[in-house]
């Protein structure tokens, strides 16, 4: 009789059936059990949401400064009764001098023209009445020499400020360092945030696992009777770990993204306002993939942690 | 076929159920296991079925030592088996067809495959019209022959029955004898444990005797 046991099933295709079996075994119990399935997908997409938004926030700080203003620039403001045409030969000369990497000359026309922009400025210039802008020149050090200890940027200044055209001089870099290292530490507050709350996603979704296989205890030893092998048994237990990080993942990815959808007005307002094109990023392609994919495999290993437990307890058991 | 050379087994309470047992069952035989509560008819089924292991002594399948497999190897040896338990051991969730599909699923049949087989064995144990039913809606005799039909879907070679007939009256008892002896007279071994001394005389076959072992 055993002979004709199995006649018809390539391993290949009995694996297939299995994997089929689980895929939709794992589905159906999410779908049966819904109220317990909302709200451990609630408590995983609320878990990733949080470090999902902290880098949204540190993104979005990130390309504040992400402008030319991360290269360390000097202002130098030239004396008001100076012509365009002086102001242009002067920055023509320093162009050339070997710690300096270019020099860009800001018309008082054109800075008006900018400011004019910002919301409430114009106001203030009626006021004054004319234009009392000077002319700027945008001092950027050779980039090689830039962190160089030997390169004394303060000097830099000095003597930039002794040029006679020049009123005075502007170091524009130590806000941007101070915010990027402030950002620094934000990385990494917002790695150890995300570490831990991917345990905790870990261990949502384990528990929940392990609640799954107490209340199916009965069919785990019947198949295990019937010729079940450990990972017939892994296998839904597997599946449904996979389904909660997933829809998890996707789940956190619609909370960031409708919290993004509240926010803009009110930062576009307030953009506007500094005369900003300013518009909020969001996640990407590449980190929305990055998110689904490891709330995924967190389910997957929350569940593979709580069924080898359980395994291994019942092996246990059988060898005394 | 079925050999167990001076096979005991010891509980970790002190408890001995089996002391020193040997017994040979050739293949295709069919044979009764008898002996009053507590002799070790269940223990020896178990120890063949490998849901448990002797603390002494060999039990060899086809010459091959099956206490020496690993637990990975052991789903696949109860795969090749039939076991039938006296409280049934049906999934109250499930239908009498996914019951007896059980089996089939776990060796990863085809399901066109698995439904000529469940169709196939519930019908053997006529119980083809209760196949959308569940458990709780069968007799005891009905769950038995489910139970049956689980244990026969998968066309084993051996097939263990522990107390078939326990709750069962007389004429369904005999009844679900005579589907053993159908699954016998198809080639597979059958040993059953049943403490019903008539109806074990009646069948006309084997019968092995297990005294309660003294405590020592």
């Amino acid at each position: 009789m055993s002979k004709t046991r199995n006649q018809a099933t390539s391993p290949l295709r009995s694996r297939l059936s299995q994997h089929n079996q689980a895929f939709h075994q794992s589905l159906n119990q999410l779908w049966q059990h819904s109220l317990s399935t909302w709200i451990t997908l609630a408590a995983i997409a609320i878990a990733l949401s949080l470090p999902a938004g902290l880098y949204i926030l540190l993104g979005n700080l990130k390309t504040l400064t992400d402008d030319k203003r991360e290269v360390p620039t000097i202002s130098v403001y030239i004396n008001q009764n100076i012509t365009a045409q002086q102001a242009q030969d002067r920055a023509e000369l320093l162009s050339e001098l070997n710690d300096i990497e270019n020099v860009k000359l800001i018309k008082r026309e054109d800075g008006l023209k900018h400011m004019q922009q910002v919301a409430g400025v114009q106001d203030i210039i009626d006021t004054v009445g004319g234009n009392p802008l000077p002319h700027v020149l945008v001092v950027t050090p050779r980039m090689s020499l830039f962190g160089d200890p030997g390169v004394d940027l303060d000097a830099l200044a000095q003597r930039l400020k002794n040029y006679p055209e020049v009123d005075s001089v502007q170091m524009d870099i130590e806000w941007v360092q101070r915010l990027r290292a402030i950002m620094q530490i934000a990385e990494r507050v917002v790695l150890v945030v995300a570490v831990l709350l991917g345990l905790t996603v870990l261990l949502v979704v384990g528990n929940t696992i392990r609640l799954n296989i107490e209340n199916r205890k009965e069919e785990i030893e019947v198949t295990q009777l019937v010729g079940a092998t450990t990972s017939y048994i892994r296998r839904p237990f597997l599946y449904s770990g996979f389904w909660y990080g997933f829809f998890g993942g996707i789940l956190s990815l619609v909370i960031v993204h409708v919290s993004l959808l509240f926010l803009i007005p009110p930062v576009d307002k307030l953009a506007n306002l500094y005369g900003s094109q300013y518009n909020i990023t969001g996640l990407g392609v590449w980190v929305t993939l990055i998110i689904l994919v490891s709330s995924s495999f967190l389910g997957l290993s929350g569940a593979w942690l709580a069924v080898s437990q359980h395994l291994r307890k019942q092996f246990a058991m059988q060898d005394t | 076929m079925i050999e167990l050379q001076d096979v005991s087994k010891k509980y970790p309470t002190g408890q001995i159920a089996l002391y020193n047992v040997n017994l040979k069952l050739r293949k295709g035989e069919m044979a009764f296991l008898t002996g009053i509560s507590g002799a070790g008819k269940s223990t020896l089924l178990k120890l063949i079925a490998l849901l448990d292991r002797p603390t002494a002594g060999n039990v060899l399948i086809d010459n091959f030592d099956i206490s020496q497999l690993k637990q990975n190897q052991v789903a696949n040896y109860r795969r090749s088996i039939g076991v039938i338990f006296q409280d049934h051991h049906l999934l109250s969730d499930r239908t009498i067809f996914d019951n007896v599909a059980l089996p089939l699923m776990i060796s990863g049949m085809r399901p066109q495959d698995i439904e000529r087989r469940v169709h196939a064995a519930l019908d053997k144990v006529n119980l083809l019209v209760k196949e959308k039913d569940y458990p709780m809606m069968l007799s005891a005799g009905e769950k038995q022959r489910v139970g049956i039909a689980r244990a026969v879907v998968n066309k084993p070679s051996i097939i263990l029955a522990d107390e078939p007939t326990g709750n069962l009256d007389p004429v369904l008892a005999a009844d679900i004898m005579q589907t053993f002896l159908q699954f016998n007279d198809l080639g597979a071994t059958i040993l059953i444990a049943s403490h019903d001394q008539p109806l074990v005389e009646r069948m006309g076959k084997r019968i092995i005797e297990l005294q309660k072992v003294k405590s020592r």
